[in-house]
């Protein structure tokens, strides 16, 4: 029995030693990195480009039309490159917008679609697939291998890059968190999950380059209002209204940071 | 050598241009601008909940931009605000039961808001594993914070200490103004009771926390 116990306590310092080899070389995620790099090689997201292809050519809606002339900044039905720009300026509703927020518009006004319905369903769950996330997914994916461009030339456009870094810092609610809380230092991990230093240039691009992504824990693609959407809830926030100002202003601000990021889309995410 | 009245004016007002968009917007105009857009980016949700997204003084001066330093004043206000906030539980024993708060310290569950509805839970989890190292044998902890593996170990479990450690976990930021660590007894996320069994957790001799 006193060899047993002695044997067991053996095992579990040898176990010990090995965990704590594994935290000092900071990285515990080894193990989940070889998954990650499994779903890369295998991105079921591509799914979602194809499926938002589909709908972006068809005929829909009450007024019957594809979104063949929605403009995304470069001209009506331009793709290529044109998510590298945004959120940008928009003449015609005299806002910034992002992408998500142009797709609504143009789905509302160009296909007669209910805005209210389109919001209703913009996130995708268990029971019912998001023609948004795909989309998104789709128009995104059209400017693949491009840079990302954002520029701050209209005023509009430099006081919502400003009113996205004020709002990063912000710290608010129940938990006094603000984005910063989580993602403004270096090595840091909620629970094992790293979390990316987005006051860092280069991991910022490196989040910027892949999203929207398929993310595995939800098993279906998000788009960056949703990942906002997301942080917003663990914040103890309210629900972050779909393309409300505090998203517009954030992407402004995170897309920004992450200018010169070659956009991969969809990324593959936790 | 006369360089015209034109020429000067010219240079004069690209100059000021310039100036004038380095600094466009100003912070007081941002500022403005941002809350304005907090206000309207919650829409159809409640007043009760809405206004969690409204700061509180310390909050302000707890969202410097950039890593910007607090000033002293702004620091000793921060303190004092965050004195004045610590309740103590009516039983007035600040060092609960460390197995309740062994099972707290874990949970990450609470106060998260879907549908414009708080979450329902039985109780609110104390969130510390999420950004601290407590018992050596978890390993699925955060590092925004310290570890706090061998708290009582180190300390001791004298009055002081618990009060202390109560203290800090119902309002961080009387000891460390503007950390990252929520005020969780200030903001509501924890009852004072709840508290409690944190700090046993933590000093209890006891507890896996301080276990050799």
């Amino acid at each position: 029995m006193q060899m047993t116990r002695g044997g067991m306590a053996a095992i579990l310092l040898a176990c010990s030693i090995a965990w704590g080899v594994a935290l000092a070389q900071g990285k515990p995620e080894d193990g989940l990195a070889v998954g990650r790099q499994m779903l890369a090689e295998d991105n079921p997201g591509e799914l979602w480009v194809l499926r938002g292809e589909t709908l972006f050519r068809e005929k829909r809606g009450p007024k019957n039309a594809s979104l063949e002339q929605c403009d995304f900044g470069m001209g009506p039905g331009k793709l290529e490159g044109a998510f590298t720009r945004l959120p940008r300026y928009f003449a015609d509703s005299g806002k910034v917008e992002d992408l998500e927020s142009r797709l609504l518009k143009c789905m509302v006004e160009q296909q007669g679609m209910d805005r209210g319905a389109i919001i209703q369903t913009r996130f995708s769950n268990l029971d019912r697939a998001s023609d948004m996330e795909a989309l998104a997914t789709y128009v995104a994916s059209r400017s693949n291998g491009m840079r990302m461009n954002v520029r701050l030339d209209h005023p509009l456009e430099r006081e919502t890059y400003k009113a996205g870094e004020y709002l990063f810092h912000r710290r608010t609610g129940p938990t006094d968190f603000g984005c910063v809380s989580c993602h403004g230092d270096e090595g840091k991990r909620i629970r094992l999950q790293d979390l990316p230093n987005m006051t860092d240039r280069k991991q910022m691009q490196s989040v910027i380059a892949g999203w929207p992504a398929y993310r595995g824990t939800h098993s279906t693609v998000r788009t960056m209002q949703h990942r906002l959407y997301d942080c917003n809830w663990q914040m103890r926030l309210p629900d972050l209204g779909f393309t409300s100002d505090v998203s517009i202003a954030l992407t402004s601000y995170l897309n920004y940071q992450g200018n010169g990021a070659a956009i991969q889309v969809p990324g593959v995410r936790r | 050598m006369n360089i015209p009245t034109a020429v000067w004016a010219a240079l004069g007002a690209a100059l000021l241009i310039a100036a004038g968009c380095a600094s466009f917007p100003d912070a007081q105009s941002t500022r403005d601008l941002g809350e304005k857009m907090v206000t309207a980016s919650y829409p159809g949700m409640p007043e009760l909940l809405t206004r969690r997204a409204v700061q509180d003084r310390a909050q302000q001066i707890c969202s410097k931009i950039g890593g910007a330093k607090l000033t002293q004043e702004e620091a000793a206000e921060v303190v004092r605000l965050s004195r004045e906030s610590i309740q103590y539980p009516a039983s007035a024993k600040l060092a609960g039961d460390w197995k309740e708060g062994a099972r707290l310290a874990y949970a990450g569950q609470g106060g998260r808001i879907v549908g414009g509805k708080v979450e329902s839970v039985k109780e609110n989890g104390a969130l510390c594993s999420n950004c601290h190292a407590l018992d050596p044998g978890e390993v699925n902890v955060g590092n925004i914070g310290p570890s706090l593996t061998g708290y009582g170990a180190q300390r001791g479990s004298s009055d002081a200490i618990v009060k202390l450690t109560y203290e800090r976990i119902y309002n961080a930021w009387a000891y460390s103004p503007c950390s990252n660590m929520p005020r969780l007894g200030a903001g509501g996320h924890l009852t004072p009771e709840q508290i409690t069994h944190v700090v046993a957790y933590l000093t209890d001799p006891q507890s896996p926390v301080n276990r050799k």
